[in-house]
């Protein structure tokens, strides 16, 4: 009788311990290494792609305008990094053997970062806009031509070429 | 004469009138000391404490580069994430999994916020969660002991303004069971 008496004391003891283990809470931990991987990158884009100027009365309209053209910049460079837009013109207005010069292709800008004022050249890239940093940046620019009584007749083109940097 | 002989020959060494009186003799004492009944009782004991277990598919997630006008959210290349979460607690305990990040994302001395790092769960008590360097999320809970499997697919927010680099944290689960 005395050790059925002493193993129920045990069995007791027994769970006694183990149902205060039970309680007791436990956890597990587990990880994950994460890259993220950003690199430079540009993208440039402008709202048209050419601009026909008809003939008109030079003292009725003696600027030629092309409205706004929306410039829209995003770039992802290093941290403090450059992000330009500059224009280059790839020779003056030409029509056969004349020529209207292109540094008369004036533009005005408007926008955080853009250069208000300036004008087309064939020679030296001209800065359209300026930034620090990555991100993202619209603007627009007008070009304007003077409608002169001294041009010759002819239909006269020029590309402008736009190039964003972003190093 | 001859006929003595045999009937002697066939005679027991311990006729039945001896036996029976000598076994009932013995089924008497032995009586007398065994009691009349006996019960006995043995208790088991099985131990089951509680006790939690995590695994996940993979211990790494890349997110590649990718133009944010075409990818705004980024998927890792390893797809979903099988995340298995195996525990044993009390009746209606809650078992909770929960992910943190050790740090914003960085590249150097450039930061992204880890909150930048979504996930969208499937499975039974997983949810959809965004991740943070300050305070664990929930990513599952549960009630009782059992063995629970959902998935975590990780999006990265894919925008123009991040500086260059190679970003990176690590992400740790814990799996607690009360």
């Amino acid at each position: 009788m005395k050790k059925a008496v002493w193993s129920a004391v045990i069995a007791a003891a027994v769970v006694l311990l183990g149902s205060s283990s039970a309680f007791a809470q436990q956890t597990a931990g587990a990880s994950i290494a994460v890259t993220a991987h950003v690199d430079a990158k540009a993208k440039l884009t402008l709202s048209l792609s050419s601009i026909n100027w008809l003939d008109a009365d030079p003292d009725v309209t003696p600027t030629f305008s092309s409205g706004p053209i929306t410039v829209d910049v995003k770039a992802r460079t290093s941290a403090g990094g450059a992000v330009t837009v500059t224009v280059l013109a790839d020779g003056d207005l030409t029509s056969g053997t004349d020529t209207i010069a292109v540094n008369t292709l004036a533009w005005t800008a408007s926008g955080t970062g853009f250069t208000a004022t300036g004008n087309n050249s064939f020679t030296a890239a001209q800065t359209l806009g300026s930034w620090t940093n990555s991100g993202n940046h619209t603007g627009t620019q007008t070009l304007t031509l003077p409608n002169s009584w001294t041009y010759k007749t002819g239909t006269y083109t020029a590309t402008l070429n736009y190039t964003l940097t972003a190093p | 004469m001859r006929g003595s002989r045999s009937a002697r020959a066939a005679r027991p060494a311990f006729p039945m009138r001896v036996i029976a009186p000598a076994l009932f003799l013995l089924l008497v004492v032995a009586a007398g000391r065994v009691p009349a009944a006996q019960t006995s009782t043995a208790t088991l004991n099985a131990s089951i404490n509680s006790v939690a277990r995590l695994s996940l598919s993979s211990a790494a997630l890349t997110f590649p580069d990718a133009d944010p006008d075409t990818v705004p959210s980024i998927q890792a290349s390893q797809g979903p994430i099988t995340v298995t979460a195996k525990a044993r607690t009390s009746p209606n305990g809650t078992i909770t999994l929960t992910v943190r990040a050790s740090d914003e994302l960085r590249s150097g001395l450039n930061t992204i916020p880890a909150s930048n790092i979504t996930w969208v769960a499937a499975g039974a008590g997983f949810s959809n969660g965004t991740l943070s360097a300050t305070t664990a999320q929930a990513v599952a809970t549960w009630t009782g002991s059992g063995v629970r499997a959902g998935t975590q697919t990780f999006f990265f927010r894919n925008i123009w303004s991040y500086a260059t680099g190679t970003y990176t944290l690590t992400i740790t689960y814990t799996l607690s069971a009360a």
